[in-house]
């Protein structure tokens, strides 16, 4: 067998290894259901903010907490915790991925990743907004 | 009846639209008489050479008149151009403007089309017998970069996007009833303006370099197939290489930029985040740096041409999957910079595939000239160390893509997979030891001769370079304590990979400047990769908040930390206080200023003042950006987190209440703080005057002398007194008006030596206060050096290639 074989399968067996770890260190996009049946397991959720309920931010006692309310895609909401300041901005979010796991009836989240629309290009209605604003005070 | 729209400038966009047909076709004429120019023999070539000279020079014109008329535009605040309103303002500063053109992906398009015809300018200039195969390849590139731009619809298929549509007749606003006003745009008061966090000067500098990297990746490919399509197999690969240098020299600058403008302006706490849009440009270099060795192999010996081919379009096919993740907008969720959609991702697809099935045509059709001689390098021989290398860099690619890739892998099985929960985590535990190893070869890999290497006399001449790393990173492991194996093994081979380098360039170029290339730019990486290891690993937050309920320990909640204005606290071996908040503009500045305690004085001295900020913008969402004071061995990160920024003018201090007060048990000499002081417990005073407190003669009193410094570092006294009457006790508070604080001296713990005292603070007292993070990086200048030499030792080669290729 030449060297140069020896090391396409090497190769090869890294390349396949990559995958494998890839795959088993995914997390999945869940809604909250199966974050619950599987307790303590990280998942990532997709959902709305209930801008209904009042944010859990009180700095002045504790600035590494901030709890809102998620309602997934299935429209089940939860309470999530979140190690963090309040992120900025965090109330003009159109969807908001938490990452984190259950734990009892919350959701601790390790990680937030907010979509705001208008932070980049920006999609339609957000575009409307912002006019018809400007119209109304040109009016 | 036609409205007669009032206000409006319409003949710039038929001049732009003009501009973008002629871009359009004098790309595709030019390609089409480049074809002829090459495939047809001797004197019918001859005479399509000037036409496609001729269109390519027509391309090039509209491009640029496109770019300027588009940056005219901006300056001109012409906001009846959707594009323009989209991108713009009026309170813009002159020197975001160009930022403005390449915020949408159109501008960015034609940036990118701008650097292939600045570079085509050089190919036509100094390629000689390659320009017509090459310039082919790149006018076909041009031909589906310019139809990016052409905003055409035919029967529900969209074909590019117009940057010079007008406002009314683009689909967000053609249906608005204000709209149907002739005088519309009097009601347009301003544009939406430039996204906030592209307000930087990095913003400025970053995009054009890295679209100059991606740019300068097409020129290889274009060589490579142009050697293809005129049967030289072999002969592709001597002129490209001084370009794939150039593209690792550009490329990997943009990267770095990328890493600095995350690192200065943007919240994630570190130089890399392993984020998808970074990875997407990293990938490519990586790929190139690849291809560049083993094109080098090729001109010694001969052999890999085969790999040169395959990486060196590999490498522009994956600067194209590059711009398909971030602009198909399919990454969505997992990155924080992607474009939207703008619905081009079929012709981004159509783009990509295209290349990509040329090459592999062309590779399978060539594939008995491309395979040179079969028998192996010997394991003595440096381009076997070289093709290993390789080998790595593309494992190190395979992994960042396939991770990268998995929402695309999403969409093509339909499946649910997300990101790995801590992202950078997996990354860096394939990366570290992947990187590890690069750096062995790279440490050792210059003391390899080529064909055959003398193991003994290269052991000698290593030994050195190895006792000495050695040396330096039991030194550096014992300082940092690392905590994993794999770091302190990155550590050893990355010092090693720097040592042997100057060693070689030292004893065996004995400083040869033009030789020294390779060797700089290898010191370049090892510093780069170790300034990277320090830095991140040794990272410590100092903004540590100890006094929150612990939630376990998968739940840390303590890196952010409250502080009052006129607040002062421990962080690290600094104290910190904030100190102001200015507001200028659209800026908010938290100034906070940064104290070390005098040991000798007992005085705090100022250190340094930074000043992380906030800046406001009602249409897009406030942008907060951090501020970092740097020093030789370190760095000091600061970010608000979290700040009330609606002014609380606060009517203080006279006559409201006070609140209920916090009681502290101190020992004599320590030091508390309120909102806006600290408070130090001198010494108590046994001597109290009795009469002036209007006491009586058996009362026991004691009065502890309480030293007060405020912001302003004015010290007060107080002294409150406890006193003892028979078995009852009371006590005189002291209040110091000014700083509307009262302290009350409850007790007396005679078995603890410990002195009880209350503090309470005025209503008014309850001030502005921001959450800040503060994070130390340590000998994160390492990593920028690193940048410098890897540029300076590229540069070098790039030069020496040019020359070898004058002389041949």
């Amino acid at each position: 067998m030449k060297k140069i074989h020896i090391i396409g399968i090497v190769v090869i067996a890294v390349a396949l290894a990559v995958v494998v770890s890839t795959i088993s260190n995914s997390s999945t996009y869940a809604p909250f259901k199966t974050a619950i049946e599987n307790e303590g397991s990280t998942f990532h959720v997709v959902g709305k903010l209930n801008k209904e309920k009042e944010f859990i931010y009180n700095p002045e006692v504790n600035a590494n907490l901030f709890g809102f309310y998620l309602v997934d895609n299935e429209g089940l909401e939860k309470k999530v915790l979140y190690n963090g300041s309040k992120p900025q901005d965090f109330e003009r979010s159109e969807q908001i991925v938490v990452v984190g796991k259950m734990d009892g009836d919350e959701f601790h989240a390790s990680q937030i990743l907010m979509k705001c629309p208008s932070k980049y290009n920006g999609n339609q209605q957000d575009q409307l907004k912002a006019v018809s604003g400007e119209t109304e005070a040109a009016s | 009846m036609e409205i007669q729209y009032q206000g409006e400038h319409l003949g710039f966009g038929v001049l732009g639209n003009v501009l973008i047909i002629l871009s359009f076709s004098a790309a595709l004429l030019s390609a089409i008489s480049y074809y002829f120019s090459f495939s047809q023999k001797s004197e019918i070539s001859n005479s399509w050479n000037p036409l496609a000279r001729l269109t390519f020079g027509v391309h090039a014109v509209s491009v640029f008149g496109i770019i300027f008329l588009i940056y005219y535009l901006i300056h001109g605040h012409f906001f009846e151009y959707y594009y323009i309103w989209q991108h713009s303002n009026s309170i813009l500063p002159m020197k975001y403007m160009w930022a403005c053109l390449w915020e949408g992906q159109e501008g960015s398009f034609l940036i990118w089309t701008f650097w292939h015809v600045v570079l085509s300018f050089f190919i036509i200039k100094k390629a000689g017998t390659w320009e017509a195969p090459v310039m082919f390849t790149m006018m076909i590139i041009q031909t589906f970069l310019a139809s990016m731009l052409l905003g055409l619809e035919f029967g529900g298929i969209k074909i590019g996007s117009n940057p010079f549509i007008l406002l009314r007749n683009h689909s967000d606003f053609a249906n608005l009833p204000f709209i149907q006003m002739a005088d519309y745009l009097s009601k347009i008061k301003d544009g939406r303006g430039l996204n906030p966090l592209l307000q930087n000067y990095w913003m400025v500098i970053h995009p054009p370099t890295l679209f100059l990297g991606f740019a300068a990746t097409a020129i290889p490919f274009a060589y490579a197939v142009g050697g293809m399509l005129t049967g030289r197999v072999k002969e592709w690969v001597k002129p490209a290489l001084p370009w794939s240098l150039f593209g690792i020299l550009i490329l990997g600058t943009g990267v770095l930029m990328g890493g600095a403008w995350a690192y200065e302006s943007l919240s994630f706490g570190g130089f890399w985040a392993w984020d998808p849009v970074e990875n997407a440009s990293l990938v490519p270099w990586l790929v190139l740096v690849g291809a560049t060795h083993v094109m080098i192999i090729f001109n010694k010996n001969g052999t890999s041409l085969h790999s040169s081919y395959i990486l060196c379009t590999l490498s522009f096919i994956l600067v194209l999957y590059s711009t398909f993740l971030t602009r198909s907008g399919i990454l969505g969720d997992t990155s924080v910079h992607a474009f939207t959609d703008l619905g081009m991702k079929g012709q981004l697809l159509i783009y990509m595939v295209f290349f990509f099935v040329l090459a592999v045509f062309l590779s399978i059709k060539n594939r008995k000239l491309l395979h040179t001689r079969s028998e192996e390098d010997p394991i003595s021989s440096r381009e076997f160390w070289m093709f290993m290398g390789m080998l790595i860099l593309v494992i190190s690619a395979i992994q960042i893509s396939i991770t990268t890739s998995i929402p695309v892998i999403n969409k093509l099985f339909n499946l649910k997979m997300a990101p790995p929960a801590d992202a950078i985590d997996f990354y860096n535990s394939w990366q570290i030891p992947l990187a590890a190893v690069i750096a062995l070869l790279m440490s050792m890999g210059l003391y390899f001769k080529w064909k055959q290497t003398d193991m003994k006399s290269m052991a000698k001449k290593l030994l050195f370079s190895f006792v000495v790393s050695l040396l330096i990173t039991i030194g550096v492991h014992y300082y940092f304590q690392f905590a994993r194996i794999q770091l302190v093994l990155l550590l050893f081979t990355s010092t090693w990979a720097f040592t042997a380098n100057l060693d070689y360039f030292i004893r065996v170029l004995k400083g040869n400047i033009a030789k020294s290339g390779a060797s700089i730019a290898h010191m370049g990486i090892a510093f780069i990769l170790l300034g990277s290891l320090i830095a991140n690993s040794e990272k410590t937050v100092i903004s540590q908040n100890r006094l929150n309920v612990d939630l376990g320990k998968d739940f840390p909640n303590n890196e952010n930390i409250l502080l009052y204005k006129g607040d002062t606290l421990p962080m690290g071996e600094y104290y910190v206080t904030y100190k102001d908040k200015i507001k200028e503009g659209i800026h908010i500045r938290y100034e906070v200023e940064y104290l070390k305690a005098n040991h000798t004085t007992g005085q705090f001295q100022k250190e340094f003042s930074l000043f992380p900020f906030v800046q406001l913008n009602d249409r897009m969402g406030n942008v907060s950006e951090p501020s970092t004071q740097h020093f030789i061995d370190r760095d000091i990160y600061t970010h608000v987190t979290y700040a009330e920024l609606d002014d609380k003018e606060t009517e203080k201090k006279s006559n409201e209440g006070y609140k209920p007060g916090k009681k502290y048990q101190l020992s004599i000499g320590d030091t508390i703080t309120t909102s806006n002081s600290l408070v130090v417990l001198q010494s108590l005073n046994k001597d109290v005057d009795k009469d002036l407190l209007m006491l009586q003669e058996s009362d026991l009193a004691v009065a502890a002398n309480i030293l007060v410094m405020d912001v302003n570092k004015k010290m007060h006294q107080a002294n409150p007194v406890f006193i003892l009457r028979g078995s009852e006790a009371f006590n005189r508070p002291v209040e110091i008006s000014e700083l509307g604080l009262r302290f009350a001296f409850i007790k007396i713990i005679p078995e603890e030596n410990k002195f009880e005292i209350e503090v309470s603070e005025k209503e008014g007292n309850a001030r502005e206060f921001i959450i800040m993070k503060a994070i130390i990086f340590p000998y994160i200048n390492i990593l920028w050096v690193g940048c410098l030499l890897m540029i300076i030792g590229t540069w070098i080669a790039i030069i020496k290639r040019i020359k070898k290729l004058r002389t041949t």
